[in-house]
């Protein structure tokens, strides 16, 4: 660690408050993007900041059990750990976070700490709907995680390195050392898995609002949804920094960065908005296909052209 | 000297005296008849000890003058080796006919008596009348000895039997006659020497029709169905005699006649008798009857020995003859003899046509005894059969001899097939009434079964190249089965402490990569086998299987040579096989393993046998140095390891054999057994590293193998319901990431494999106990029916929590540490495709680990199981130090990395940096210890903040949740379980739907096939079985080109 203990820690609390409040406030605009589309009014873009302080002041009495009282914390720690493992802005020391403590791997497999542990605490609860939507959420998941490894493979081969903060620096210097233009098949994989693991539309079975209820959360409420909600901004905000880092030559400064993550996250948006509901099989069956054959080809023409 | 002769002479004229004793009582004539065969006896002995101070005159000459002019008997080594164990079987024969002799006339005794002088003077003459002579009389006695049950069947098949014999004798006759004709000469050595006899025409037709009548004899495939009728039909102490006295008879009269046949019939000869091996192997396959069966094996011995007589005497290497015969020949015949013996005479105590009828449960002798002569006909150790296959294979390898080692091994396996599907169904099933133990019918089997094993150490002392030390896991299980008195959790805490005085003594001694070994073998095999302290019943063979299994696998590390490692490797296979055996349903599963193990387990040995036909020498360092065949021997180990690793498309013994076998001794089987498959490779590899196979390297293609068994085996544990099938398919996965790792032939690859092996040990040792412990509660291991349990087994579920975190992957816990690892060296390799499926394999596991935990210990609680507790503290408490092991692992990876580096080091230059606890390759680093504290606090925040808000928190009822404001009416409907991944089947399941099955069964299906149909030429009708005679004796005329 380069500083001190007490000043990362005050650093990752800063840095975690900027990307929680950012990540809440582009939920909103999503909702707002979303309702326009239905041709509807929509919320203001800070009601879920709204809803947050709401669900954190009320009280509940009732639990499932421990694992079940654990669920949202297991989910929120691995938001903050997944987000803390990335470095948010490039050659920032408030915003570097402990990216010393592992590499993209790390960053890889972090993202699942907190899908496990939500998925074990829902479970405890005993609801139907919450088992059913764990099983279509994880089902999806290792198909969209293919293509996202095979283009992350393209990239350490491309880059030589697991370091996300070196594969950063080797995108600077212009628009077109990025790795959107630099290795485009890549790109291409990774933002098809990007709108799977958003859970916009197509893919968005996992919490499919009309048939059961919201999926694995079905019985968190109040404080427990107040985390779980909380999560939802900080987790968005870490992958979309991840994806900015990986592929669109990171941020700089907190206004590249928040350029940046919001024309990602619109995309997933106006594409979710725009399309139907996928069946789980049919989804799974969609990225082992077109999007896995990209990530291959990402891979060898990389590796070996 | 004893002059053999009167071994004759005594036989023949007791039998002549016994009528005139009869008639003072049978008591006097039976006394008589068992003084006479105990003389004869004495007098084998006493040759036998002059032979061994090498004593003995060699010829004997009768009528007082040599030959040609009389006819001499030869007494040499062979001969009194031969003749002693006839006579020591005769003495055994006699005492199971007791009761026969009791109740027939004096005939049968004069007949047994007749048709031992026969059987002596067969073996004994060195005169070709003399031969006829002896022919007949054993013959003749034989048509009335098989007649003595006296029921129309054993009557007929006597008949044939004269008929058959009847051809060859007049065959013979015709032979000697014009050999007589030519040579002026009956004496073989004599007839031998010159040379006259062979050029002409004439003479080979001579001696055809010489050569002919005894292979008849011997009963080749498909002129041998008047012997099949005679060994079902006769009484099974006569079909013993038939099988072991007389055949040894016949096929040493064949081997006295191998020098007079030209050169050039070798081949199709051993053709012959390798046609003989397989195909009767075959027809067994389809066979019900037990006496019938036993004949089918018989023949089919018969058929190996006379080729491999013909190969020792066509190939005779340097000066070691003699050596190939005692350790080939000798060794065979010998484990034929006892063993057939003994098995007909088992029969006869059971008293069950068919075999399926068979129930020795609860019968501990007779299934010790059924499972010696099983063992050694299957050829395992330590009995005869092991030794001769050994030496065989490495002896036909070293003359070139390849081709003739696929029919030996073919038939090896089916052979072990039926022998090996029969005692499993028999020692599985539970005895209608109890099976009665005649006194004169145990004593011979018994005393046969202890000389298989007593003449063991002749065979392993010479093997100068086996160490003592080897025999450690059959001592433990001779030992285990000595404190079989002892209570049963007494005897478990004894093995546990011999385990802990073995590992204190052998630790010291491993270095390297083998200490990894020994660590996850032996610690392993004393924090799992704290398990089985649960119970005190007793259960006959549970811990003398566990701890030699334990013992064979920490020696196989260890071995030095290829003979101690094939060793050791077998008594796994046998200990481990007769443990999955030993489960409840586990009769199927293990036949399928034992099977695929032997498989494996030859196609090890055939690859030794080449390293040592190149190199000369038995080290497992001097398979470095092949050049010539160096790659069918890589090819032949890795497949055998392969099938060890249940790499994909091997795989389907696996999941039976793990999940069938006893819940405590699974995790032994995946945590530990597992692991020995990557030893084989770590073996392999580094001794030869890679080999490139046309436009492939081999590495790459088991990388691939590696890679696709992990995928296959992650997407098959999906669909599981059964949750010991679902760990058993993990493991299998597991084990293909483990493959891939050292296939990669990096420094970093190796490290990821011994990290994983130790780790994996932990997680799937703990999960598979943990499983151990629900299913003694709840009773099934479906786990739909389960759900809920979290409140009843706390700790149960504690474990498998930290359990499937680590499998999975996900940090702060050890598993991240492997995938970090095996991506990492993956992608270093350049290895990227592999990387991205590993990848997907790895996601997968998300699926069926999240299934286990969820369906067993979330969800809802049945109501059957309110009451259910936590598993017993002796299931307990090798979790906790499993769970501690984890931890300490996860959060200091240095405790086990820095170790395992260091032993690869000596393999390969490391790539790896550390700062600390940071790991650093050239791509990339992980640092364990920070990403812990670092998941602890962000863990901890939200988690003091969820507390302090959540305040007086009321446990709610089981049914109180948002269900539509209604409430559901039972757990069973609402609890989400089963097929739980459906949609999953839908857009995957195509690739796991029982491909592999469907091929090993049709494999199956087509022996089963070839064995059908190969009986159909088994009419019944003697006639047609006469035709067979003669159509066999016309083809084989035409294949040697006789004329």
């Amino acid at each position: 660690m380069e500083h001190g203990l007490f000043i990362s820690i005050i650093y990752a609390f800063i840095s975690l408050s900027v990307a929680t409040i950012w990540g809440l406030l582009l939920g909103g605009i999503a909702l707002k993007v979303v309702a326009r589309a239905h041709g509807r009014f929509g919320p203001p873009v800070w009601q879920p900041i709204i809803d947050i302080i709401k669900n954190n002041a009320r009280r509940t009495s009732i639990s499932h059990g421990i694992m079940y009282f654990l669920g949202p914390v297991f989910r929120i720690a691995g938001g903050m750990g997944t987000f803390l493992f990335i470095p948010f802005i490039f050659g920032s020391s408030v915003f570097g976070n402990f990216s010393f403590a592992g590499d993209l791997f790390l960053v890889m497999y972090f993202i699942f700490f907190g899908q496990l542990g939500m998925a074990l605490g829902a479970g405890e609860s005993g609801h139907p709907y919450s088992a059913i939507g764990v099983a279509r959420g994880l089902s999806q998941m290792t198909a969209f995680e293919l293509p996202f490894a095979l283009s992350v493979i393209s990239l350490v081969i491309q880059y030589g390195t697991l370091n996300i903060t070196s594969i950063v620096a080797a995108q600077q210097g212009g628009l077109l050392s990025w790795t959107l233009f630099t290795n485009p098949l890549a790109t291409i994989a990774a933002l098809i898995s990007l709108q799977g693991m958003n859970m916009h539309n197509p893919f968005s079975i996992v919490i499919a609002p009309q048939e059961i209820p919201i999926g694995p959360p079905t019985e968190y409420h109040s404080n427990f949804l107040g985390l779980l909600q909380t999560n939802r901004g900080l987790f968005n905000i870490a992958k979309l920094a991840l994806f900015m880092n990986l592929y669109f030559g990171g941020a700089t400064n907190i206004a590249v960065m928040i350029l940046k993550t919001f024309l990602l996250y619109m995309l997933t948006i106006f594409i979710g908005a725009s399309f139907p509901r996928f069946r789980t099989e049919q989804s799974i069956r969609f990225f082992l296909g077109v999007p896995t054959v990209i990530g291959i080809l990402a891979v060898i023409v990389i590796a070996y052209l | 000297m004893v002059n053999p002769i009167y071994i004759l002479v005594i036989a023949l004229f007791t039998a002549f005296l016994l009528p005139v004793f009869d008639k003072m009582g049978r008591k006097y004539s039976l006394g008589l008849f068992f003084i006479s065969l105990a003389a004869i006896f004495d007098i084998t002995l006493q040759l036998a000890w002059q032979s061994y101070n090498g004593v003995l005159k060699a010829n004997i000459f009768t009528a007082g003058s040599i030959p040609p002019f009389s006819i001499n008997l030869r007494i040499g080594g062979i001969e009194t080796f031969l003749i002693t164990t006839i006579n020591f079987g005769a003495l055994l024969a006699a005492i199971y006919l007791i009761p026969k002799f009791n109740e027939q006339k004096v005939y049968a005794m004069m007949l047994f008596l007749t048709l031992i002088a026969g059987v002596n003077g067969l073996i004994l003459t060195r005169d070709i009348f003399n031969v006829f002579v002896w022919l007949e009389i054993t013959s003749i006695s034989l048509y009335a000895l098989i007649g003595i049950r006296q029921n129309h069947k054993s009557l007929e098949a006597g008949f044939k039997y004269i008929i058959a014999s009847g051809l060859a004798s007049a065959f013979l006759l015709l032979g000697i006659i014009f050999v007589y004709r030519l040579t002026g000469n009956l004496n073989i050595d004599m007839i031998a020497a010159s040379n006259t006899l062979l050029v002409t025409k004439g003479g080979l037709t001579a001696l055809f029709l010489i050569v002919i009548a005894f292979l008849i004899e011997l009963k080749p495939f498909p002129a041998n169905g008047w012997a099949l009728d005679v060994y079902q039909a006769a009484e099974p102490g006569v079909s013993a005699m038939v099988a072991s006295i007389v055949a040894a008879g016949f096929l040493y009269v064949f081997y006295k006649l191998i020098p007079l046949l030209p050169i050039y019939w070798f081949d199709i000869l051993i053709l012959m008798g390798m046609l003989t091996f397989v195909f009767s192997n075959i027809t067994a396959l389809k066979q019900k009857n037990a006496q019938r069966l036993l004949g089918y094996s018989s023949i089919a011995q018969m058929g190996l020995l006379v080729a491999v007589l013909l190969i020792i005497k066509r190939f005779p290497l340097h000066n070691d003859l003699p050596y190939n015969l005692i350790y080939i020949a000798g060794a065979l015949f010998l484990n034929h003899f006892l063993a057939k013996a003994g098995l007909f005479w088992l029969a006869g105590i059971i008293k069950k046509d068919k075999i399926s009828d068979w129930s020795l449960k609860g019968n501990p002798t007779l299934v010790i005894i059924f499972a010696f002569f099983v063992f050694a006909l299957v050829g395992l150790p330590p009995f005869p059969g092991f030794w001769a296959k050994w030496v065989l294979i490495n002896r036909l390898a070293q003359y070139n001899l390849i081709g003739w080692i696929i029919p030996i091994v073919i038939g090896s396996l089916l052979e072990a097939t039926y022998l090996l599907r029969w005692f499993g169904s028999a020692v599985k099933q539970e005895a209608a009434e109890p099976v009665k133990l005649p006194l004169h019918k145990i004593i011979p089997a018994s005393i046969a079964a202890l000389a298989l094993i007593m003449i063991y150490p002749a065979f392993a002392n010479s093997l100068v190249n086996t160490r003592i030390i080897f025999q450690i896991p059959l001592l433990a299980l001779a030992m285990m089965a000595i404190l079989n008195f002892l209570p049963f959790r007494l005897q478990g805490i004894l093995m546990i402490a011999a385990l802990t005085f073995f590992g204190w003594y052998i630790f010291p001694l491993a270095e390297g990569i083998v200490k990894i070994f020994e660590f996850i073998f032996i610690g392993g095999g004393i924090v799992i086998s704290i398990v089985s302290l649960n119970t005190n019943i007793k259960r006959q063979g549970y811990y003398e299987f566990l701890l030699m299994l334990i013992l064979s696998l920490a020696f196989i590390p260890l071995a030095k040579t290829t003979l101690e490692f094939f060793l050791v490797w077998e008594y796994m296979t046998i200990s481990s096989w007769l443990l999955v055996l030993r489960g409840k349903n586990g009769e199927k599963p293990a036949l399928i393993y034992i099977l695929f193990s032997l498989a494996a387990a030859l196609m090890i040995l055939t690859g030794f046998a080449l390293s040592f036909a190149e190199t000369g020498s038995t080290s497992l360092q001097y398979l470095r140095f092949l050049r010539h065949y160096a790659l069918p021997v890589y090819i032949l180990l890795a497949a055998g390891f392969l099938v060890k690793a249940a790499a994909v498309g091997l795989h389907i013994w696996l999941p039976g054999a793990y999940a069938e076998a006893e819940d405590e001794i699974s995790p032994v089987f995946s945590g530990m057994m597992s692991k020995i498959a990557l030893w084989g490779f770590i073996m392999l590899m580094g001794i030869m590293g890679t080999r490139a196979l046309g436009i492939f390297e081999i590495s790459n293609l088991l990388g691939w193998i590696g890679v696709i068994t992990a995928f296959a085996g992650a997407l098959m544990a999906v669909f599981q319901e059964d949750i010991k099938y679902l760990l058993a398919y993990s493991s299998m996965s597991q084990l293909g990431y483990m493959i891939l790792s050292v296939a990669m032939l990096s420094h970093l690859g190796w490290t990821t494999a011994l990290y994983m092996s130790v780790t994996h040990l932990f997680f799937k040792g703990m999960l598979f106990i943990a499983v151990a412990g629900l299913v003694s509660r709840v009773g099934t291991t479906k786990m739909y029916e389960m759900g809920g349990l979290i409140k009843k087994m706390p700790v149960t579920f504690i474990s498998v929590l930290i359990a499937i975190i680590a499998v999975s992957g996900v940090p702060p816990l050890s598993g991240f540490g492997g995938k970090w690892l095996l991506y990492t060296a993956l992608l270093e390799k350049g290895w990227f495709l592999q990387a991205g499926l590993s990848f997907f394999a790895g996601a997968i596991a998300f699926l069926y680990l999240f299934r286990l935990i969820h369906t067993i210990f979330l969800g809802q609680l049945k109501a059957k199981y309110r009451e259910v507790k936590e598993a017993s503290l002796w299931y307990l408490i090798p979790q906790v130090i499993f769970i501690g092991a984890i931890m300490a692992v996860s959060t200091f990876p240095n405790l086990i990395l820095k170790p395992i580096m260091a032993a690869v080091d000596t393999q390969f230059t490391s790539s790896i940096n550390w700062e600390g606890y940071k790991v650093i390759t050239t791509l990339g680093y992980w640092n364990g210890n920070a990403v812990m504290i670092i998941t602890m606090g962000v863990f901890m925040v939200p988690l003091i903040w969820l507390l302090s808000r959540v305040r007086m928190v009321q446990k709610v009822e089981q049914f109180n949740i948002v269900y539509a404001a209604e409430r559901p009416e039972r757990p069973e409907t609402t609890h989400f379980a089963y097929n739980f991944f459906s949609h999953y089947q839908k857009a995957m399941g195509f690739l796991v739907n029982g491909q592999v099955s469907n091929f090993w069964n049709s494999v199956s299906e087509w022996f089963h096939s070839i064995s059908s149909m190969v009986r159909h030429i088994y009419t019944g009708n003697s006639q047609t079985y006469a035709l067979h005679i003669i159509i066999y004796i016309v083809i084989v005329y035409t294949l040697l080109g006789v004329n």
